[in-house]
């Protein structure tokens, strides 16, 4: 695969260097020219913590049978009381991740609205420009049509992580991800029956693991004020998430990867998370607290 | 007529000072890396598409969940090389228990016996110590103690390293408990330190990550 775009530019710069003739005495000398492209790039971070899309969670609900609750939604009459620029991009993070779980669960007249939120919401944050035309009206056109819907959602998603990235704003992108991604999480453990629905236990227990990549993403960016103030209510969230016990393999044997029988790859053995009921709600509460000091509307 | 063949070595710096080409890399992932021909198989989140050069290596820090199966393909520009190291390590949290020195600066005490029992010698003069003990010499001296601390550290184990696998550029797998794991990319070569490097050295990398739940076998 050729860069196309880096030897054009190179042929560009090139050419008028590649023949040059002089006249000395009549006799022509053709001198050939080579030339070598030195580039100075910035060099680029090389470790990179990647937080689950809020798509992820909300397909996984959805399959596991939890149904949709509209009231869990952020009501998007406040979007124009956020003025602070911290409280804009952690709210934007929200109404992104309503929007998934809207096209998720088929709720089109209300992914309209989410989608016309974030929409409006991008211009003070500059992200107006992730969303171009032919996404808008790929919206328009989709709107009753779920798997198109969901695609489009993750579409615009994903336009907002590389805009950010691209533009060297990652403390921005940690804001909104990471209130994406609390959303997710407070959608799911306001949703479940402890009792009945063991799978999404299991998943919401899980995200501790989520929450420790979280943390290292937003630990970069710790001297942005805005930052510092939000992972001071992620680590008391760590606090409550560090009760729950990983659970040695019976066998106590080694996390390994490795070819079964069958020819199939496994990853197995290792520990797995637990979490009691009363460790169900108290990550409950700590998630509905930190929720509600982003969602609340400024006087 | 003469001709004159002449070769002219030129050498053309293009600063690039702030902006990094990392764009070019946009999508690579979707656009390269092969994708399964299982349709249950859906693009997962955490992909991602890098700019890297020779030698230098890549971590990309994952979640795979329990009852599912994941599939990662890699995909690179051709002139990063062939037999590119993709390996996926676990990180562990392990306590270990790790000596701590500490060293402070503390007065330097002198006996007052040296005195007859009544005070401290200090050249010709005798303090005054109102009985047996110590009475600071108006010195300071270094004092090192040592406490044995239990930190957390993070510790990565090797899973898998595609060198013993034909240097694969694909691997499929059930995840039986859910894990964070390390996928980590070297590019072949010497890496390059300095901030000047040829165009043929850097190119795009991307890592398509595609999930879907673990189907159920039987009756």
């Amino acid at each position: 695969m050729k860069n196309k775009s880096k030897l054009a530019f190179v042929l560009l710069v090139s050419l008028p260097l590649l023949t040059m003739t002089s006249c000395d005495g009549g006799d022509p000398i053709v001198e050939k020219a080579i030339e070598e492209v030195i580039e100075v790039v910035q060099k680029e971070n090389t470790t990179y913590y990647q937080i689950p899309s809020p798509d992820e969670m909300f397909g996984f609900i959805k399959t596991s049978g939890l149904a949709f609750n509209g009231e869990l939604l952020s009501d998007i009459a406040n979007s124009d009381s956020y003025t602070d620029s911290k409280m804009q991009a952690l709210n934007f993070g929200i109404y992104s991740a309503d929007l998934a779980y809207t096209a998720a669960y088929e709720e089109f007249n209300e992914t309209t609205k989410y989608f016309a939120t974030i929409q409006k919401m991008s211009e003070p944050l500059g992200l107006n420009v992730a969303f171009d035309k032919s996404l808008i009206e790929r919206a328009q056109a989709n709107l009753e049509n779920p798997d198109s819907l969901v695609a489009i959602t993750k579409t615009s998603y994903f336009a907002i992580v590389d805009y950010l990235e691209n533009n060297k704003q990652g403390e921005r992108l940690g804001l909104i991800a990471s209130a994406g991604w609390l959303e997710t999480v407070y959608v799911t453990a306001n949703t479940i029956d402890y009792a009945k629905d063991k799978d999404a236990v299991d998943r919401l227990a899980d995200q501790k693991l989520a929450l420790d990549n979280l943390l290292d993403y937003l630990e970069k960016y710790e001297s942005e004020a805005n930052v510092s103030e939000v992972l001071v209510w992620f680590k008391g969230l760590e606090a409550v998430f560090a009760t729950l016990s990983d659970e040695e393999d019976e066998t106590g044997s080694n996390l390994t990867l490795k070819k079964k029988d069958d020819g199939k790859m496994v990853l197995g053995g290792g520990s797995s998370i637990t979490m009691s009921e009363e460790q169900f709600n108290a990550v409950k509460d700590k998630v509905n607290e930190i929720r509600n000091n982003i969602v609340k509307t400024e006087v | 007529m003469k001709y004159i063949n002449k070769i002219v070595l030129v050498v053309v710096i293009l600063i690039v000072p702030v902006m990094s080409f990392s764009q070019y890399c946009n999508h690579f992932h979707e656009k390269y890396c092969s994708s399964s021909e299982n349709q249950r198989f859906q693009v997962n989140g955490q992909s991602k598409s890098a700019l890297l050069n020779k030698g230098q290596t890549s971590n990309l820090n994952i979640l795979v969940y329990k009852k599912m199966d994941y599939r990662i393909s890699l995909c690179i520009e051709d002139n990063l090389g062939t037999e590119i190291s993709f390996k996926i390590y676990e990180i562990k949290k392990v306590k270990v228990e790790k000596e701590i020195e500490h060293k402070d600066m503390e007065d330097e005490m002198g006996s007052c016996s040296e005195c007859n029992g009544t005070g401290d010698l200090d050249g010709e003069s005798c303090w005054d110590c109102d009985g047996a003990g110590e009475k600071p010499t108006g010195n300071e001296k270094e004092v090192i103690t040592k406490e044995t601390q239990v930190i957390v550290e993070k510790q990565k184990q090797l899973l898998y390293d595609n060198s013993q696998d034909d240097y694969a550029k694909v691997i499929e797998f059930t995840v039986e408990k859910s894990q964070k794991l390390v996928v980590e990319i070297k590019i072949p070569g010497e890496e390059n330190k300095s901030n000047f490097i040829k165009s043929n050295d850097i190119g795009c990398v991307g890592l398509l990550v595609e999930h879907m739940t673990t189907p159920k076998t039987g009756f």
